[in-house]
């Protein structure tokens, strides 16, 4: 089945040049030119991947992305402006999965398309218990549903890989290279802000108290762990 | 505190905090208090931090002598003691009574001001024959000490207050300035990088009519950036002033008629029709003049091809006013506020011509004559830009 994206950009000749690339890749292509648009395309039929432009003067991207992410998960790309270090936190800590730099280059853009989308394939569970538990924090692997206090949580691809990094290496320290590294990629290795901003959001979701985490806790210094369960 | 001691403090407290003016506070104070502390002048030297010399910075003369002017030598010496022992002074007249009368039995009383806990200068009573200053009188001339260092501080945060918010309402414009051309300027580029990289990926094959799409959006944006550039530096030389503006009479008539058969020459298809009336030359600088034309002229070209281009020219009161009137597409009245605004374009369907710098520069040209420039315009119906501009220079 081909993978269908949404372009959400102002400037027609955006759209174009993103649209005539994604199709030589066999990518369905639908395009939206502002925020009203983008969500009633979105909420008409399945979609696998949102590039969404915040440097528009007019839509607010960065509004579209937050409402996307009341009600879906679905991958979502960014296109920001290269030193606008601000604009790259703010669509991380409003749910963008991931961001590419204007001005990019046809094939930085193919590649973080693939990236993306293959991070947002649930990873295959081989020979595992199906069910993993953690204080009130409950994994199903074979789901990939996650509950805590038996109340079911919503986690981006993202955030359900990123947590499965510390149920599989429970009571080790993991630290910040090691998880860029497995959840992002090698190319992300450095890239602390988008660990920083995922565990932050993960706690908000997994926590009783965010400022006082019990799941996932962090090693000043070291990395971060998911503490072994007390026997 | 006895009700009646609180009520006047409260009386004299009111009527300090009614005077906008530090000074005018001062004065209500030490007229309130005159019936206990008497003095004949009184007068306030600062310390300039950086010259750190003392300046009067309030002098009054209330009392005998007032004749002798309110000038503030007398008090100079002490204020420099004060200030460099840090302490109270009080300096009984020379024994021997030299000076002009009463001027010479001069009994001065200093007091050192603070602001912002730093002995920043000094306030200076003198009673010009006495009497001598009681305890009483100490204690009272310390609490004058005290509300005009409260008085000064507080007139200085209020000054520094409206510079901050000066300076922050300037940075927030060249915040916005800045974030906006590398908006504009990375849109071109964004372009450029993204269609020629699409043409040198070797995964695929454009098929020859995409490549030569490709190519030529390349070329346009080319062509954006150069202008683009061009017009924001000529912006900026015109916001900074520093372009120069050379004034001299100027027919405007004449030089609509250069600009229009010049713009014909490279549009021969474009019908204008001249309807002037005379009028006198104008002050102004031809060169940045025929600039506003040209531009008002191009954008007729690129929205009201197809239609017959007015210019008129009228003699209204003291001013010249040219109009360029079209009966092109229009510009909706929702956009029209924003038309002359730095990188505004109004939004529509046509990938963008425009640097959204022309109107923008051409409102700075007629503002630095002195004039206005406004446009009224009906979608579907045409525009028509107005243009006026004294015939006299006010220099």
């Amino acid at each position: 089945m081909a993978k269908r994206i949404l372009i959400v950009d102002d400037e027609p000749r955006y759209l174009r040049l993103l649209e005539a690339n994604l199709r030589t890749e066999g990518y369905e292509v639908v395009v939206a030119q502002d925020g009203v648009q983008a969500l009633d395309v979105f909420s008409a039929q399945p979609i696998d991947l949102i590039l969404l432009d915040v440097m528009m003067p007019r839509l607010d991207g960065f509004g579209v992305c937050q409402r996307l992410r009341e009600f879906s998960n679905v991958p979502i790309v960014i296109l920001t402006a290269r030193g606008e270090e601000q604009d790259r936190v703010r669509g991380l800590d409003l749910g963008a999965d991931d961001y590419l730099v204007k001005p990019f280059s046809a094939t930085e853009l193919l590649a973080r398309v693939r990236t993306v989308l293959r991070r947002a394939q649930p990873p295959a569970e081989v020979g595992q218990a199906r069910f993993f538990t953690h204080d009130n924090l409950k994994i199903d692997f074979a789901r990939a549903e996650v509950w805590v206090s038996d109340e079911p949580v919503s986690l981006s691809a993202t955030e359900y890989r990123l947590l499965l990094q510390f149920a599989h290496h429970i009571g080790k320290i993991l630290s910040s290279e090691e998880l860029l590294t497995s959840v992002w990629g090698v190319e992300y290795k450095t890239d602390k802000e988008i660990l920083w901003v995922s565990i932050a959001r993960l706690r908000q979701k997994l926590e009783e108290d965010a400022h006082s985490p019990r799941h996932i806790v962090t090693r000043s210094g070291l990395g971060y762990l998911m503490p072994p369960n007390e026997t | 505190m006895d009700a009646a001691t609180l009520s006047f403090l409260h009386g004299v407290f009111q009527e300090m905090q009614q005077k906008q003016d530090w000074k005018a506070a001062l004065d209500a104070l030490f007229a309130s208090l005159r019936g206990s502390f008497v003095f004949d002048n009184a007068a306030i030297y600062l310390e300039d931090p950086l010259t750190q010399k003392i300046e009067v910075a309030y002098a009054r003369a209330v009392g005998r002598e007032k004749t002798a002017g309110a000038d503030a030598a007398w008090g100079e010496s002490v204020a420099n003691d004060v200030i460099e022992k840090k302490q109270m002074i009080m300096q009984a007249p020379k024994q021997d009574g030299v000076g002009k009368g009463r001027l010479g039995l001069a009994h001065l009383l200093g007091l050192p001001l603070y602001l912002g806990f730093q002995l920043r200068g000094a306030l200076v009573f003198v009673r010009f024959g006495g009497p001598e200053y009681s305890e009483e009188h100490i204690q009272i001339a310390s609490l004058h000490a005290f509300w005009a260092s409260a008085l000064i501080e507080r007139n200085e945060l209020q000054k520094a207050r409206a510079e901050l918010n000066s300076v922050q309402s300037q940075m927030r414009l060249q915040d916005d300035f800045v974030s906006t051309i590398s908006h504009e300027l990375r849109t071109p580029l964004g372009f450029i990088k993204g269609y020629s990289t699409s043409l040198l990926r070797q995964d695929t094959v454009w098929d020859a009519a995409t490549q030569r799409e490709f190519l030529t959006i390349i070329d346009e944006e080319s062509d954006r950036l150069a202008k683009l550039i061009e017009d924001m530096l000529e912006s900026a030389r015109l916001h900074s002033k520093t372009l120069q503006f050379k004034f001299s009479p100027v027919r405007v008539d004449a030089l609509a008629r250069d600009v229009a058969t010049r713009i014909h020459t490279h549009f021969p298809d474009l019908k204008i029709v001249f309807d002037f009336q005379p009028t006198p030359p104008i002050q102004g600088d031809g060169t940045r003049l025929s600039q506003v034309f040209e531009n008002l002229l191009g954008n007729a070209i690129k929205y009201a091809s197809n239609s017959e281009l007015v210019i008129a020219l009228r003699a209204v009161a003291d001013k010249v006013r040219v109009t360029v009137a079209d009966h092109g597409e229009g510009i909706s009245a929702e956009y029209l506020p924003f038309l002359f605004e730095r990188f505004y374009r109004v939004p529509g369907e046509r990938p963008v011509a425009g640097t959204g710098l022309g109107l923008y520069i051409c409102k700075q040209i007629i503002m630095a004559h002195h004039g206005n420039i406004w446009v009224e315009s009906a979608l579907g119906k045409g525009s028509t830009f107005f243009i006026e501009l004294p015939i006299e220079q006010k220099i």
